[in-house]
């Protein structure tokens, strides 16, 4: 009832029907395949905070790549309005959990690599990617390099090159899962600062309930691999929200306890 | 499996390979667009090498007894200068004294080429197998040194913090830890040791022997036997190549549980 | 602030010292060495050594002096390192981004590689001739593989996520290979060029050691034949200075270059 509620009025952007992955397994011994998604149906709806929460090793990242358009599915489809998202491309952004900026370009570099790539008028492109870098607090770092900076700061840049393309949906796989817990809370509160500045739809992987909870307008549990959905839940917390407010313990207790225990 | 070994582009290699051959086979022996004298056709050198197995003229030896002449003198400077330098680059970077007074000596030989010592080991030891003997030596003692060195340089500290609190002595944690943990590099010094050991024995034969196949090639060329030259060269490929092969083949056995690329 | 940077300062000054140190006591321990012993009849002492080769400057040694045979040996390792660093990265990028070039390639490569350097010098005389072309084969020759393989392998390591990154941006195919893959290779070249170095002046050395009537090679055979230990000697350090020279310049280079590589300390 209340994901009906949710839901009324808004507009699919992603939708993922049936989608199955498997990988060929090549060893000296044996051939043969692994399955890491199995039977994966969601959408996500326009401009939504969605977290795709799983444990460890579930399967996230490979659907990550199938969403994105990194990879293709071995079964199923998956579409972006009514587009099937075969191949990367500029509507979708992702983010990186390995950060992946391009270390032989600078700050500037990196935030511009995209609009460059695609041939948009330099001084319009530049202009663009000076206010992200404004928004995402990195004024003054512009002519940096990447190994000058600390995790946090190279995070915020990797947020605003995959805001450069103005894409329509932003992947966040594991974004924050190589920095450190402080550092971690900080971008926390950056992220929904940005998000509630650019409006986007947002699907950020994570297997930290705790980041789960407080950033997600929806989240979906996925079952451990070979993975699909377990269940969904609405967070209707009020933002800002509190770690340790009682309601916010309650759902991340219940998400726990509705999760699969991985190995 | 079997499908990749069919593939388009074994055959291509296949093709090309045996291409080349043909080229310069019609090159030299039908067209004659070369003399023989600058570019033999394939069929006479791989005749010459094997009729070098008994013919003597005119380098007054067979292709074995120039094979067991060059092997010889390469594998006993490669023995010593892997016998003295390994340990070496060990104490060194083990123990502070060793280092001091070993450390100056070490980066004053080290910018010299080993070739160049050819010519003073000439003048001190004659043109007999020692004065060869001794510029192996110094070609396989180097990078012997510096490599095992690094190695043990490199040893986690991880490693021997926990080394430490099993209560291990300082021999055991060289012996135990250390040493194990620097195989990979002590390996790498080796290969490189008896890539650099050959090249200086070729040019050691060349400028000053009477025996082995550096003197087998430069004597072809003094009687313009292109032929021969050739032979020499192939046959000191295929032994170069075939060294490399047993010494990995050694440090597989020894070295286990790589990280990394392959295997 | 001031404060830390005097620290430095005086913590540099007192590394240089150590590091000295030994060395000049391994000089004085030759120098005597070569004064009161024995080892005097088989090589002189670091002082005359280092005289002889401020001696060569002036006056020459054979037909130049030690400038213009370092001049001769510059020479000789520019065309030859030059022309294989160029085509050794064209090679190696060909080989890491075409299967077919792979195909068609690298079997007469390995086939070829495996002949170390020296041993092609003997047919490079007859190929070329005992004149100029055959040591810039030779120092091409060792230089060339090193490039390549250096190169190639940068290519099989350029880190997928960062390709996929550069999709989900929006590069082309061929956008891809001039933005990503090979500046990712850059450090692989830099390193391929090192080694290829210390092979190009090795394999020069060689070549003027067999063949030649100038150049550093030259000079240090030219002391062996004529039993000149002072002279082999000179030459041994002009070449080594030579060396650590040319190798200098090309990490200076490699700094300017990949400002991005290495922490700014």
């Amino acid at each position: 009832m209340e994901y009906q509620k949710y839901i009324e009025g808004r507009k699919a952007v992603i939708t993922c029907k049936n989608v199955c992955k498997e990988f060929d397994i090549r060893d000296r011994k044996q051939a043969g395949s692994f399955r890491v998604i199995d039977d994966l149906s969601l959408s996500i709806y326009e401009n939504e905070f969605v977290v795709l929460f799983g444990p460890g090793e579930c399967g996230k990242t490979s659907a990550i790549n199938i969403l994105s358009g990194l990879d293709r599915p071995t079964a199923g489809s998956v579409f972006q309005g009514d587009t099937q998202i075969t191949r990367p491309g500029i509507e979708r952004g992702v983010v990186y959990q390995s950060i992946a900026l391009f270390p032989w370009l600078t700050v500037m570099g990196n935030v511009e690599f995209g609009p460059k790539a695609r041939g948009i008028d330099r001084t319009q492109s530049r202009k663009r990617a000076q206010e992200l870098i404004n928004l995402v607090g990195l004024q003054g770092f512009e002519n940096a390099f990447p190994i000058s900076l600390s995790g946090g700061m190279r995070q915020r840049v990797g947020i605003a090159r995959a805001y450069a393309n103005d894409p329509e949906v932003l992947f966040m796989d594991e974004p924050f899962g190589a920095l450190d817990a402080q550092t971690r809370y900080m971008m926390e509160e950056e992220i929904l600062r940005i998000y509630e500045h650019e409006k986007r739809t947002v699907v950020f992987v994570t297997n930290n309930i705790e980041e789960a909870v407080f950033l997600a307008d929806r989240i979906i549990l996925l079952k451990s691999c070979p993975t699909s959905v377990k269940q969904e839940y609405i967070i209707d917390l009020e933002r800002p929200r509190s770690y340790t407010a009682p309601r916010f313990l309650e759902i991340r207790q219940k998400i726990t306890r509705d999760m699969d225990k991985a190995l | 499996m079997k499908k990749d070994f069919f593939s388009k582009y074994t055959v291509i290699s296949i093709i090309s390979v045996t291409l080349f051959f043909v080229i310069w086979y019609v090159l030299t022996a039908k067209m004659m667009i070369v003399p023989a004298y600058v570019m033999p056709d394939p069929l006479k050198v791989f005749g010459a090498l094997l009729r070098k197995f008994t013919v003597k003229t005119p380098d007054g030896a067979t292709l074995g007894s120039h094979i067991a002449a060059s092997l010889q003198v390469a594998l006993m400077g490669f023995g010593f200068g892997t016998g003295l330098g390994v340990p070496l680059g060990i104490l060194m970077a083990w123990y502070k004294t060793v280092d001091r007074v070993a450390r100056p000596i070490f980066d004053f030989l080290r910018p010299i080429p080993p070739i160049a010592w050819i010519p003073v080991m000439i003048l001190w030891l004659g043109i007999g197998t020692e004065a060869r003997a001794a510029v192996i030596f110094m070609s396989a003692f180097i990078p012997n040194v510096i490599n095992s060195y690094t190695g043990i340089q490199q040893t986690s500290q991880v490693h021997i913090w926990v080394g430490r609190t099993f209560g291990a002595s300082d021999f055991e944690l060289l012996t135990r830890v250390a040493i194990p943990s620097a195989l990979p590099n002590i390996f790498t010094g080796m290969r490189l040791s008896l890539g650099t050991s050959w090249v200086s024995l070729v040019s050691a034969e060349m400028l000053a022997s009477t025996r082995g196949l550096g003197y087998m090639i430069q004597i072809g060329r003094q009687f313009s036997r292109t032929d021969l030259v050739l032979a020499g060269m192939i046959a000191i490929g295929i032994l170069g190549g075939l060294l490399a092969v047993i010494l990995e083949k050694v440090e597989n056995r020894i070295v286990k549980g790589r990280q990394g690329y392959g295997k | 602030m001031g404060n830390k940077t005097v620290n430095l300062i005086g913590k540099n000054s007192m590394r240089i010292v150590l590091t000295l140190l030994p060395i000049i006591g391994f000089l004085i321990l030759w120098q005597l060495a070569a004064m009161f012993t024995s080892i005097g009849n088989l090589m002189p002492g670091p002082i005359q050594v280092i005289e002889s080769l401020f001696i060569s400057f002036a006056k020459p040694l054979g037909p130049h002096t030690i400038q213009m045979h370092a001049l001769y040996s510059l020479k000789r390792v520019m065309v030859g390192y030059g022309s294989a660093v160029v085509t050794g990265i064209i090679f190696g990028v060909s080989l890491g981004l075409s299967k077919m070039f792979r195909a068609l390639f690298r079997p007469l490569f390995e086939l070829i590689r495996p002949i170390p350097t020296v041993a092609w010098i003997p047919i490079s005389i007859l190929w070329f001739g005992v004149d100029e072309m055959s040591k810039y084969f030779i120092v091409f020759y060792g230089a060339f593989a090193n490039v390549a393989l250096s190169v190639y392998m940068g290519i099989q390591r350029v880190d997928p996520v960062l390709v996929g990154a550069a999709k989900m941006l929006g590069c082309s195919e061929r956008q891809l290979t001039f933005k990503v893959v090979l500046p990712s290779c850059i450090p692989y070249i830099f390193s391929g060029m090192q080694v290829a170095l210390s092979a190009g002046i090795m394999s020069v050395v060689v070549a003027e050691m067999i063949n030649s009537y100038e150049g550093i090679g030259w000079n240090i055979h030219a002391g062996q034949q004529t039993a000149n230990m002072t002279q082999v000697l000179t030459g041994m350090v002009a070449l080594a200075i030579f060396g650590l020279l040319m190798a200098a310049i090309l990490r200076q280079v490699e700094r300017r270059m990949c400002a991005w590589n290495t922490r700014n300390t």
